[in-house]
């Protein structure tokens, strides 16, 4: 009997990194996902039962709810003929029409998950000193500004071969994500608010109240809604765009992005 | 004058506030590729739980529409590690129940509801869930209370209710419904909580069945609608009996000739056309609360 040949290895190096995240950040950016999925999923059809957003019924289709007129104009625009045009958003961005009963409790569920996510998070952000990074300062309105213009910027230059290099970062989030970063756990702690608002308007007054009225704190809500739905999109896009060290480094907590040795 | 002396300066809200300039570690490269391949296999058990748990929560009925040519077998697979539809529903329920425990924490018997003025009343929806009741049903209506303290059964009509002294109160609330929608609108009528000091409930009894047997359902067949309220709902001061909504008799779609109105709970607490009360120690069963809604319902 032989040995095992060793299998030959690297040597191994020491390269620089950077601490980037704090893991409960980490583990709690990404519960987020599946949390605000269910409960958009769930909301929605919540909100079916009696849509704040109402008008009086339509002489044609006899809707009511803008969420159900939107679904009538998508159908008749894209000749889509299968189904009840009024239950089109409902039906692919909610569980589904008729199911006030299960989507309440499901909705509680992962709302109570949603607002323990949402401590831990701040604990987190509090424990790795990733606060400071959020914060705003007086710089901000110009520097987005220039990460605007740079974004619009990027095809034409990509198309037309010429050079347009990044604005200058000295700090971990540029302007643009600062502000994003920074309004986002503001809006999931409105929509917890409002939610509150809403579901204790006795006991909790002093909350509706907040919101001018019960169909205020309903308004608000779904607005935040929308601002966490709609944040998805370019958030995607941008990591995407940044590079796989960016996505990694949520997952890992580390970069080898080192500020002054390449990368801007 | 003497020049007072420099206070030794402190850092600025803005220095203390500020972001640390990143600083750069040296770590081995072979560690690092070991942990990032843990954090990856992590990551992925993390979304596949996800994924499995968000198949498990969704509702059969949404599962069947989402995935017409695979639900039936992703349940069977999903059921052989526990993941059933019955322990579904444990879940949901125990998320409901504790929903229903954190409302019943936050209660305070001495918060009133907020009363508006005349002026902002709003229209109400009858929102019956059958049919409303017949006329020919209320000819012979009376309220049956049981479970008193004096172990008789009471019986009153609306003309023996107004001849028990018990004063006539009236109060413009709002009834909040499971749907989302709200109404403001006056109650006039008597508190639950005068006529539990006429006939006092049995002693140990904590909770309250209301009964309406001359309800009916969709298609106009008799179907009884049946909530519970602990007495501790019953005897806020804002808890009538009402007889008349907007200063007349309730109509039918109302609830004639006796409903509830329970403005610290849910609109479907407040049960129209009340033909029995049972007083009793253990939580009674809740209409709403058999169909998948909580059983508390405070608001």
């Amino acid at each position: 009997m032989t040995a095992a040949k060793p299998r030959p290895q690297t040597p191994d190096r020491t390269i620089p990194i950077v601490r980037k995240h704090h893991a409960l950040v980490r583990l709690t950016h990404w519960a987020n996902v599946p949390l605000l999925f269910g409960l958009i999923a769930t909301g929605l059809a919540i909100y079916w039962a009696a849509p704040v957003f109402k008008h009086a019924p339509d002489p044609v289709t006899g809707s009511r709810d803008y969420v159900a007129d939107l679904g009538i104009a998508i159908t008749r625009l894209t000749h889509d003929d299968g189904g009840d045009p009024a239950k089109w958003v409902y039906d692919r961005f909610s569980l589904g029409t008729g199911q006030l009963a299960g989507a309440l409790r499901l909705h509680w569920l992962l709302a109570y998950f949603f607002m323990v996510n949402g401590v831990l998070y701040v604990v987190g952000l509090v424990a790795g000193g990733g606060w400071r990074a959020l914060l705003p300062r007086p710089s901000d309105l110009p520097d987005a500004l220039a990460m605007i213009r740079y974004y619009l910027g990027v095809i034409p230059h990509a198309i037309t071969r010429k050079p347009w290099p990044h604005p200058p970062v000295r700090s971990k989030y540029n302007a643009l994500q600062r502000g994003a970063y920074f309004t986002m756990p503001l809006i999931g702690a409105l929509v917890v608010l409002s939610g509150w608002a809403m579901h204790k308007p006795v006991q909790f007054g002093w909350l509706e109240r907040l919101f001018v009225s019960y169909d205020g704190a309903r308004i608000v809500h779904f607005g935040c809604m929308l601002v966490l739905g709609s944040f998805v999109v370019p958030h995607v896009v941008l990591v995407i765009a940044d590079g796989f060290d960016t996505f990694r480094s949520m997952i890992t907590g580390w970069s080898l992005r080192v500020r002054g040795a390449g990368h801007e | 004058m003497s020049k007072r002396p420099a206070r030794p300066k402190g850092p600025s809200l803005f220095e203390r506030f500020a972001e640390r300039p990143e600083t750069s570690e040296p770590a081995s490269e072979r560690g690092l590729r070991r942990q990032s391949r843990r954090d990856f296999l992590l990551f992925g058990l993390g979304a596949a739980v996800a994924a499995a748990g968000a198949w498990w929560l969704l509702p059969d009925k949404t599962k069947a529409r989402v995935l017409p040519w695979a639900h039936d077998r992703l349940d069977t697979l999903a059921a052989r590690v526990g993941l059933s539809g019955a322990n579904r529903e444990r879940l949901l329920d125990g998320a409901l129940t504790f929903d229903d425990d954190v409302a019943e924490a936050l209660y305070s018997k001495d918060r009133k509801v907020r009363t508006y003025a005349r002026s902002e009343v709003t229209p109400l929806k009858p929102n019956y869930h059958g049919q409303a009741p017949l006329p020919e049903s209320l000819t012979n209506w009376s309220l049956e209370l049981s479970g008193l303290a004096s172990g008789r059964t009471e019986r009153l009509t609306l003309a023996s209710l107004a001849e028990l002294g018990i004063m006539r109160r009236e109060q413009v609330t709002r009834l909040v419904c499971v749907e989302g929608w709200s109404a403001v609108a006056q109650w006039g009528g008597y508190a639950f909580a005068d006529l539990l000091k006429v006939f006092p409930p049995a002693e140990g009894a904590r909770w309250a069945e209301l009964r309406s047997e001359i309800s009916r359902d969709a298609q106009g067949r008799p179907e009884p609608y049946f909530v519970s309220l602990d007495l501790a709902t019953a005897r806020h001061p804002q808890t009538l009996l009402a007889t008349h909504l907007g200063g007349a008799p309730l109509p039918l779609a109302h609830g004639a000739p006796l409903r509830l109105v329970a403005p610290v709970k849910l609109g479907l607490k407040n049960i129209k056309a009340v033909t029995r009360i049972v007083f009793q120690a253990e939580e009674p069963r809740d209409y709403w609360n058999l169909r998948g809604y909580s059983k508390y319902d405070g608001l």
